[in-house]
């Protein structure tokens, strides 16, 4: 068993408190993301959890055993560091070496781990080259192969993509779905970047100042999220927010639509923000089912080449959308256009404390059209 | 800028020439010394100064061996000694303050004390004044210990001085270095002496080299507290020079450039023996990896 238990993470440099209050857990061989933005806490997440940091407060349980206070060395963790830390001096074969002769495996068993670990990441052509003449993918894939080639219960990946151009970065995320089904090891991967961790997180743990805020899936997160900032952080692009209140008990008026929608759960007057995800909005009209309807205007289009973002505006609410690109290239900016969506879409947030209130979701009041 | 660089060896022949001449003008003393040494004492002292001439070993031989004045036979002067004692003081002493300032520095660099820069600010300080300030002190306390005359105490003054010098300067190396590459070394099992020894020392091999030549090359110069403080046995090269000045034949210029060729050698040899890591050393951390 190889469970990690991560229970209230306190770290303080100086007067800045870098881990709150953090904890979760990991499964036996589950790939677990956690995702936050810069200096939220991540990297010092995962030093905490290797015994690379000197903690304030909380503990760090890792496969039935307490090793908070245990030493670096022969935790049976490995790590790959955002700046892949590779051993400037030594060759790639003596990289991939360091980690065996530290464990006391005889030199037969190293060469034959050390051919193997680089035929799998298809580095065999580098073992003689020293780590700075190689390209950054290289670089990348070596790095993997140390951290591998020990073989360890757990592997933390701090941000490893970061330093990537943005082609390798998508090659390397399937490369870490294919590393993580063929090696079955439990994997925590850290990083600034929601696709990263959608893509590849079995589960998803958010990060906020230093505590995690929601975990759950991705598609649960994606289409729950129990908070603004979860919201905010989930989604590309991001989630559209409308300020409003409600106008009477458990319903909401929109801006820039005729009729109130029923949300229940939230009390008359208070403010509330609503969420609106890009791709759940629509082109109305054409055989569209979308309920709710509305007139906007095109400020900016930004296509990707299989789909255009599209920024509209409908009476001073400005919002994202996601067309695809055939469709988008029918229209111009300054056009005006008719949006429907699924009130069932929906998210409905306190504005004062971020929470999700009621169930959360949204309906047309039947009864007054 | 508007100008183009201009591509590295193709500087053109109007560059090569002015820098031909800067570095002829600056090598000039140099090379008259060397052709100084080879030169019988007519040809030193000639008006205007010859630059072709019959080479002589002579001066190379009475460096070593002299005329006695009284008897007339050949005898051997105590030269060879002093070259030992320039050789072996300098090394010791630097190589001593180069072990001492690496752990200094790598402790400055990697467990910083409360009120660090405090302490290197302190460190520096030993060497803010000029050395001269500071002689009568020590020469009185080199006296009253006995240190005065001995090899250990030249080499502890030495080293001393050498100290500052060298935390600062391999601190400055151990800060650039990636401190996640010892955290790697360190989760690979690594013990804290073998990420010192195996991980960060390798790394700054070059600035270590440039540390170790600079201080080789102050100690191997240094002459007044070598005036001061060695004896008769632990006399330096820079010294012994001194004394053949004067005496009641005048100024002998080719041995004098003789004692000076043989002087330039040793460091000449662990300049070039340590060029490549010297470059890397330098330069080290000046460019953005």
């Amino acid at each position: 068993m190889s469970d990690l238990r991560v229970q209230n993470l306190r770290r303080e440099f100086g007067p800045v408190v870098a881990l709150e209050d953090m904890t979760f857990d990991v499964a036996d061989g589950e790939f677990f993301c956690l995702l936050g933005p810069s200096s939220s806490g991540k990297t010092t997440t995962l030093r905490a959890i290797s015994g690379l940091e000197d903690l304030a407060g909380g503990s760090v349980h890792f496969a039935g055993r307490d090793v908070t206070d245990a030493p670096v060395q022969g935790r049976g963790m490995s790590m790959i560091f955002q700046t892949f830390a590779l051993y400037p001096h030594m060759t790639v074969r003596a990289n991939f070496e360091h980690p065996l002769l530290r464990a006391g495996v005889s030199s037969d068993e190293t060469r034959q781990r050390v051919n193997e670990v680089a035929e799998l990441l298809r580095v065999t052509h580098t073992l003689d080259r020293k780590p700075t003449t190689l390209s950054g993918g290289e670089q990348q894939r070596v790095a993997i192969g140390r951290a591998i080639v020990q073989r360890p219960k757990l592997l933390l990946l701090d941000e490893p993509l970061t330093n990537l151009d943005a082609k390798l970065r998508h090659d390397m995320r399937a490369e870490f779905k294919r590393l993580h089904r063929e090696l079955g090891m439990t994997m925590l991967y850290a990083t600034p970047d929601q696709l990263e961790a959608l893509t590849m997180g079995q589960r998803v743990g958010v990060i906020r100042d230093g505590r995690v805020v929601a975990v759950g899936a991705p598609r649960d997160l994606y289409q729950k999220p129990n908070d603004l900032y979860v919201a905010q952080m989930v989604g590309s692009p991001p989630i559209n927010f409308l300020q409003t209140s409600a106008t009477a008990d458990n319903q909401i008026e929109l801006p820039f639509l005729g009729l109130p929608v029923a949300a229940s759960g939230i009390a008359s007057g208070r403010p509330v923000t609503l969420g609106l995800r890009p791709h759940d909005l629509a082109l109305a009209g054409g055989g569209s089912s979308r309920a709710t309807r509305f007139k906007a205007t095109i400020n900016l289009t930004e296509p990707l080449g299989d789909v255009t973002v599209i920024d509209v505006e409908a009476k001073d609410a400005a919002m994202k959308m996601v067309l695809r690109e055939e469709v988008a290239a029918r229209y111009s900016v300054g056009d005006q256009i008719e949006i429907g969506f699924d009130p069932e879409d929906l998210h409905v947030f306190d504005r004062d404390t971020g929470a999700r209130l009621g169930n959360g979701e949204a309906a047309v009041v039947q009864g007054e059209q | 800028m508007a100008r183009k660089y201009r591509e590295i060896g193709k500087a053109g022949w109007g560059y090569t020439a002015i820098t031909s001449v800067v570095g002829f003008v600056y090598f000039f003393p140099v090379l008259w010394i060397i052709l100084t040494a080879f030169k019988t004492r007519t040809d030193a002292l000639a008006v205007p100064p010859k630059l072709f001439f019959t080479p002589t070993l002579d001066n190379f031989q009475s460096v070593f061996f002299r005329a006695s004045i009284t008897t007339g036979t050949s005898q051997a002067t105590d030269m060879g000694l002093y070259f030992f004692n320039s050789i072996f003081i300098a090394f010791t002493s630097v190589g001593l303050a180069l072990i001492v300032g690496t752990l200094a520095a790598y402790a400055f660099s990697r467990y910083p004390l409360r009120g660090n820069d405090t302490y290197l600010f302190i460190i520096l300080t030993t060497r803010m004044m000029p050395p001269i300030v500071v002689i009568i002190p020590i020469f009185l306390m080199f006296r009253l210990s006995g240190l005065a005359g001995s090899y250990w105490g030249i080499i502890l003054l030495y080293t001393a001085f050498n100290i500052p010098f060298s935390v600062w300067l391999v601190k400055s190396f151990f800060d650039e270095l990636n401190p996640e590459i010892e955290d790697a070394a360190r989760m690979d099992g690594a013990s804290e002496r073998r990420v010192f020894f195996r991980f960060c020392i390798p790394q700054i091999l070059a600035g270590l080299s440039a540390t170790f030549v600079f201080g080789l090359i102050l100690t191997w110069n240094e002459f007044l507290f070598a005036l001061l403080l060695t004896g008769v046995e632990t006399r330096t090269v820079p010294v012994a020079m001194a004394r053949t000045l004067g005496g009641e034949v005048g100024v002998d210029y080719g041995l004098l450039a003789a004692i000076v060729t043989l002087f330039l050698i040793p460091i000449f040899f662990v300049t070039f023996l340590l060029q490549n890591q010297l470059l890397r050393g330098v330069t080290f951390g000046t460019v953005k990896k």
